[in-house]
């Protein structure tokens, strides 16, 4: 069912789509923006946190793992590459007694400049561990920090990216919830001819997929493309912070990665595109296949079926083996962007920090945030992708919400009093049009009679009956109930006081007491006992293992046709209605289930008014009326003794069958 | 990540292509292990820097060395790709065809059994989950493994305690993964299950849609839907809180071994134990191990996922076709065209009542057999069981007094033409229909398409025979893709010829004409014709009439007249409709005709 969608609709697939589609998704958001700002702003947290974890790191190095000198540095720090090698210092705390003992004790390793007193960093490793230890105290206590700092941003981020992933969740599946009913209320309440257009299963689809579909669009994507879009603006604005010169550097080739991304991202949707199509293809040879198979196999097609599925087949692997190429090739060339970038920054800003113009720190945290900036980057192409799908999930299903294709209702639609009177008046009507299927109809029915309907099949007979539930409109005359036109009545209030009892009784997999009610919330259980007692149904769900709450499973395909034509006429009886509309089984049913079935119709028809579609001329002959129909036009009615009076189309019918 | 017995489907193909594969996975460790370089030669540039040691063309040459080693990066990388996805691309490929062909030999029961929906999902989803598996699985795992293992190694030959201190939270991730897969597993079931009833709530809805609106039970079907969806939700909801957790709980101690990093390496650097240079390259090396150990997660889930798709590809390969080839199948070249049922019972699987019982029947060579009855009276079934879309329940059918059973299937059906009650068109040209594959020349087409009352509907379409008539036939109307299957089965100058219901969607003009153009073959091959119109089968040589899968009546047609009531009541009142239109074209779906005692 969910590969229901053939080859043609697919190719569509791949063209980009309207922005405008973006902005008809938003009354959907517009309950839940609360929700949305919560995650929105949690996800801008998280991706503060997730910039601050490298400039820990960097305050962490220049303060305290590889201390930078303050202003006041020492003359023979010349630029790199002079004749005289710069010298990185350490500064050392002389108010600390303790550190001033070690500085009288290694004089060789200290140098005094003014009030301060220095140790270069490669003579460090001379002093006595325990010197080490005492000399950077600070150091120590300062990196103890640090990490503390480093471990508490990580659990809060582990904390946020929880809440925020259950909000986004939460919201995703309300927004998805709602479309999804609007979805299938709007469906439904479509008129029964765009069900015989549209196969269930591609309306289906709609209802379950599709929204899926769109699902990933509002939690994956849009968290993405907000984490994303946070992060790298976020890292940018890091950067220059940190050291303009240096940050426009990365730019430089930052901005030939953006370039290349975007041309991979082109290819990479071609490539999809493409293997979307070639899987359709297959999709649809397969299921022509599963359906035709016992074509095929008579007629010893198995071969030529097989041959021409492996071309289908193998172009799906071929344009695999395009998408892994375009991978294979960007891939790399974006990563070995990112390494140009690593390895500017180590020449110009390695030359920086000879010159004292970044610190060693800054340079480290250069390199990690261009490591994170490529991680949002490499997912352009999969994330695109996501889109595209949801995208076209969202025109389809938009396209479902804007038909309207409905029997209109009157705005001043009137309620329906007890029918007294049903009837049609010059009725014409047909499907397709120069295909009439009903010409020029015209009966009166009053309370309490009833009218059986006799003929060939297709003559008309259903068609009658879907005009009189008002499942279409005629084109010509009109359907009256009470005198007044059912055009302008309610149409539930129409339907509510007809019972349609058919000859495959459409039944749910719910319970039989469901099954019955259907929707009907009402129904006290003296009244569904004498419902079931009425329609001869008590013996029946007696037998059932849970009784009325048995579970019907597939449609009730465990139940014989007998006893499900009783559970239908159970079901006009939950109704109390005020007209019956009967289809009368043409399939075997023993003799003592029908004498049961016909037992249960007489009770439902006592005193109410029906109208029976006869399939066999006993039944026409106890109705008090009975119109003779032939393509689509009355050509004998009258009772039963009247027609065969007449001796015509009905009286020779009879007597065949007699 | 137990073996399953179902790898033996993909073994074979590791096989064959070991040596792409051995170059895949070479060139991903050499990938693995060039990637671990760079944060040498930054642990290089970084010491050169803290002690000022270092020139400009210092600089210059490790700025160079990371370009080098980027490139040679790609360029395996290139390589190992195409290689390994490549195969799971050909592994791919090579499943799907083996279902395919599989599928193919399953019989008619298979299929009742079976919804198409279930198929389809096996031949797309599960054929994508086992590549996903086979391919970045087989990627994930390698890379996990070289890239962890030596990203250790690395670090352990910078510092060896602080390796084991930044390992501390490892176990935690291959443990947690472990442990949060299996729950992901079973939240995701219980999602895909509620998704399956709400679909199949959905579906039946749609499907029931004239009396939900006849009971105007619009508000309590739309209740029912939303108390599913609700569920749905809330099942959604239950899969994030494992996986929402998860992800994150990932990153967490991935990041915990930072914090170990930074404190136990910063104290290590602060005391001289270790450069700065080795303290950012620890930095470096935690940052290419946090996507080893979260593929460790990821790769179990994809490759239980795999497994669990190969498994139910598998069963359906095991499913063997429950109408065989006997071991010692006769071959089968010329036939007479004599067939007999002997004592015939079937009951379709899974189903109680017969659908026909204790036939028995004779059918001469070039004999014609006409099969009248009421709808569900087993007339099709009868049919089916000639070229064995079904095999007997009991008794047997034989042919030119041969048990069909012990004739090899494919000789079988080509000597049989068979039109179905629904005609099955494929998308195609209408003259790719007609032939079916066969190799019939074009005047063959025309000739069989002039008896089937086609050929001048088809030469009225522009395109004529090579009109495309798209998926089932959609262009074509009821009628023409009827008459189109029966050309189809015209077309091969098989010994037996089945009608099932021939002419049920043409209109009677046609279907005289049709009905003349067989009766010209009566003679030269045995017929057998189902039809509700007695007109069809009145000149059979043998009519039978079926009554709930048993012969009631058989005889010729003036036989029958005169003494059954049902054919007699039948043929009188379908001329009675004829007389009264002569023309009826059909308005609705052809349903039985309105007959019953």
């Amino acid at each position: 069912m969910r590969m229901d969608y053939g080859y043609f609709e697919e190719k569509k697939l791949g063209k980009p789509y309207d922005v405008r589609l973006l902005s008809r998704l938003y009354p959907l958001i517009r309950p839940y923006r609360l929700l949305f700002f919560g995650t929105i702003c949690l996800i801008v947290l998280i991706t503060l946190l997730d910039l601050a974890l490298p400039f820990i790191t960097k305050i962490a190095i220049d303060r305290y793992i590889v201390p930078e000198q303050s202003d006041s540095m020492p003359a023979q720090n010349s630029p790199a590459g002079s004749a005289e090698r710069a010298v990185r210092l350490y500064p050392v705390d002389m108010e600390d007694p303790e550190s001033q003992a070690i500085v009288e004790r290694h004089p060789d390793l200290f140098i005094t400049q003014g009030e301060t007193v220095y140790i270069p960093f490669d003579r460090l490793s001379r002093l006595s561990k325990e010197d080490l230890k005492q000399l950077r105290r600070q150091d120590r206590s300062g990196l103890k920090m640090a990490a503390a700092m480093l471990l508490a941003l990580v659990a809060c981020s582990l904390v946020l990216n929880f809440f925020q992933a259950m909000i986004m969740e939460y919201a995703g599946q309300l927004i998805m919830h709602d479309l999804r009913m609007r979805l299938f209320r709007h469906i439904q309440r479509l008129s029964i001819s765009f069900f015989t257009r549209n196969p269930v299963g591609r309306l289906v689809t709609r209802v379950t997929n599709d929204v899926q579909n769109m699902h990933e669009l509002f939690t994956s994507v849009i968290a993405f493309v907000f984490k994303d879009l946070f992060l790298l603006v976020g890292i940018a604005v890091v950067l220059l912070g940190i050291d303009v010169k240096l940050a426009l550097i990365s730019f430089s080739v930052l901005s030939l990665i953006v370039v290349a991304s975007f041309k991979f991202a082109n290819l990479a949707r071609e490539a999809f595109r493409e293997l979307r199509i070639r899987i359709a293809e297959i999709n649809t040879h397969f299921s022509e296949t599963i359906g035709g198979m016992s074509v095929i196999q008579l007629f010893g097609q198995e071969k030529a079926n097989s041959r021409r599925f492996y071309n289908f087949n193998h172009a799906n692997y071929l344009a695999g083996m395009r998408q892994i190429h375009v991978f294979a090739v960007f891939m790399p060339i974006i990563e070995l962007l990112g390494a140009v970038t690593v390895a500017l920054l180590i020449f110009y800003g390695g030359g920086g920090v000879l010159t004292g113009s970044i610190t060693l720190g800054a340079l480290v945290a250069f390199i990690s945030y261009m490591r994170m900036f490529f991680r949002p980057i490499r997912d352009i192409a999969e994330k695109y992708n996501v889109m595209q799908n949801a995208m076209a999930s969202a025109e389809r299903i938009f396209l479902i919400l804007d038909s309207d294709e409905r029997i209109l209702e009157s705005p001043d639609g009137r309620p329906v009093e007890k029918i007294q009177s049903v009837g049609m008046a010059s009725v014409d009507f047909a499907y397709l049009e120069d295909e009439p299927v009903l010409q020029d109809v015209s009966f009166d029915l009053q309370a309490g009679q009833s009218l059986a309907i006799v003929g060939p099949t297709g003559s008309g007979k259903t068609t009658l009956i879907n005009l009189l539930m008002r499942f279409y409109d005629p084109d010509d005359g009109s359907v009256r109930i009470n005198g007044q036109d059912i055009r302008s009545v309610k149409i539930a209030g129409l339907r509510s006081r007809i019972a349609i009892v058919t000859q495959d009784p459409f039944l749910f997999s719910a319970s039989v007491r469901e099954n019955i009610a259907l929707g009907r919330s009402d129904l006290t259980d003296a009244q569904m006992s004498a419902i079931l007692e009425a329609s001869n149904c008590a013996d029946m769900i007696e037998r059932l293992p849970e009784k009325l709450d048995t579970t019907l499973s597939e449609g009730g395909s465990s139940l014989s046709s007998g006893e499900r034509q009783l559970l239908s006429i159970a079901r006009a009886f939950a109704r109390d209605p005020d007209l019956i509309i009967l289809d009368e089984a043409t399939s075997y049913i023993d003799s003592e289930t029908e004498q049961r079935i016909q037992e249960a119709l007489f009770n439902l028809m006592k005193g109410r008014t029906a109208i029976i579609i006869a399939h066999r001329l006993s039944t026409a002959t106890s109705a008090d009326r009975i119109l003779v129909l032939n393509r689509g036009r009355i050509i004998e009615s009258g009772s039963h003794p009247e027609l065969m009076a007449d001796q015509g189309f009905y009286y020779r019918l009879h007597q065949i069958q007699n | 990540m137990t073996r399953s017995a179902s790898i033996h489907l993909i073994t074979p193909f590791f096989k064959k292509h070991r040596w792409q594969i051995a170059a895949g996975i070479l060139c991903l460790i050499v990938v693995d292990f060039l990637q671990l370089l760079i944060p040498r030669v930054i642990k290089w540039t970084v010491d050169g820097l803290t002690g000022y040691a270092i020139g400009s063309t210092g600089l210059l040459t490790y700025a160079g060395y990371i370009v080098i080693i980027a490139a040679f990066i790609g360029m395996f990388r290139y390589i190992w790709r195409r290689c390994l996805i490549g195969t799971s691309r050909i592994i791919e490929e090579g499943l799907r065809l083996r279902l395919f062909d599989h599928i193919q030999t399953l019989s008619s029961a298979y299929f009742d059994r079976t919804t198409s929906g279930d198929l389809m999902a096996h031949a797309t989803n599960d054929i994508q989950h086992v590549r996903m598996a086979v391919g970045m699985g087989m990627v994930a795992l390698t890379d996990s493994i070289v890239l962890g293992i030596s990203a250790i190694a690395f670090m352990a030959y910078i510092n060896i305690t602080l390796t084991m201190f930044v390992l501390i939270p490892a176990p935690f991730i291959i443990v947690g993964t472990r442990l949060f897969s299996r729950r992901m597993h079973h939240s995701y079931r219980a999602v895909q299950g509620t998704f399956a009833d709400m679909t199949e709530a959905v579906r039946e809805r749609f499907a029931g849609i004239r009396i939900v609106k006849a009971y105007t039970a619009e508000q309590a079907s739309s209740n029912e839907i939303s108390s599913i969806s609700r569920e749905y939700v809330a099942e959604n909801i239950k899969l994030v809180r494992v996986t929402g957790f998860f992800f994150p709980m990932m990153l967490f101690f991935s990041n915990l071994g930072m914090v170990i990093v930074l404190y136990l390496g910063g104290r290590l650097t602060i005391d001289q134990t270790i450069t700065p240079g080795d303290f950012v390259a620890f930095i470096s090396y935690i940052g290419l191990l946090t996507w080893p150990m979260m593929a460790m997660g990821w790769v179990t889930n994809l490759i239980q996922r795999g497994k669990a798709s190969l498994e139910r590809i598998d069963r359906i390969l095991q499913t063997t076709p429950d109408v065989l080839d006997a071991p010692d199948g006769k071959p089968l070249s010329e036939i007479d065209g004599h067939i007999e049922f002997k004592n015939v019972s079937f009951n379709y699987p899974g189903t109680h009542r017969p659908a026909l019982k204790n036939i028995s029947l004779t059918l001469n060579a070039g004999s014609t057999l006409g099969v009248v009855g009421p709808p569900g009276s087993g007339k099709t079934t009868l049919l089916r069981l000639i070229p064995r879309l079904y095999d007997v329940g009991t008794g047997m059918v034989l042919l030119d007094g041969t048990d069909i059973r012990s004739i090899r299937l494919s000789d079988l059906r080509s000597q049989i033409a068979y039109v179905p009650q629904e005609p099955f068109l494929f998308s195609g040209t209408i003259e790719d229909n007609i032939l079916a594959g066969g190799p019939v020349s074009g005047s063959d087409i025309v000739s069989a398409a002039e008896k089937a009352a086609l050929r001048r509907t088809v030469e009225h379409f522009p395109n004529q025979w090579d009109t495309i008539v798209g998926e089932k036939g959609v262009i074509l109307s009821g009628g023409q893709k009827q008459r189109v299957a029966l050309a189809r089965a015209l077309i091969r100058t098989a010994p037996i010829l089945i009608l099932d219901d021939p002419i049920s969607q043409v209109d009677v003009a046609t279907g005289t004409a049709i009905m003349n153009a067989i009766q010209d073959m009566v003679g030269s091959r045995t017929i057998i014709i189902v039809s509700h119109r007695i007109s069809a089968v009145r000149f059979a040589d043998t009519i039978v009439v079926m009554d709930q899968g048993q012969i009631a009546a058989k005889g010729s047609h003036e036989e029958l007249t005169a003494f059954d009531n049902f054919y007699t009541r039948t043929f009188r009142l379908q001329q009675l409709e004829e007389e009264t239109c002569p023309q009826t074209v059909p308005l609705e779906p052809p349903k039985p005709a309105p007959v019953q005692g």
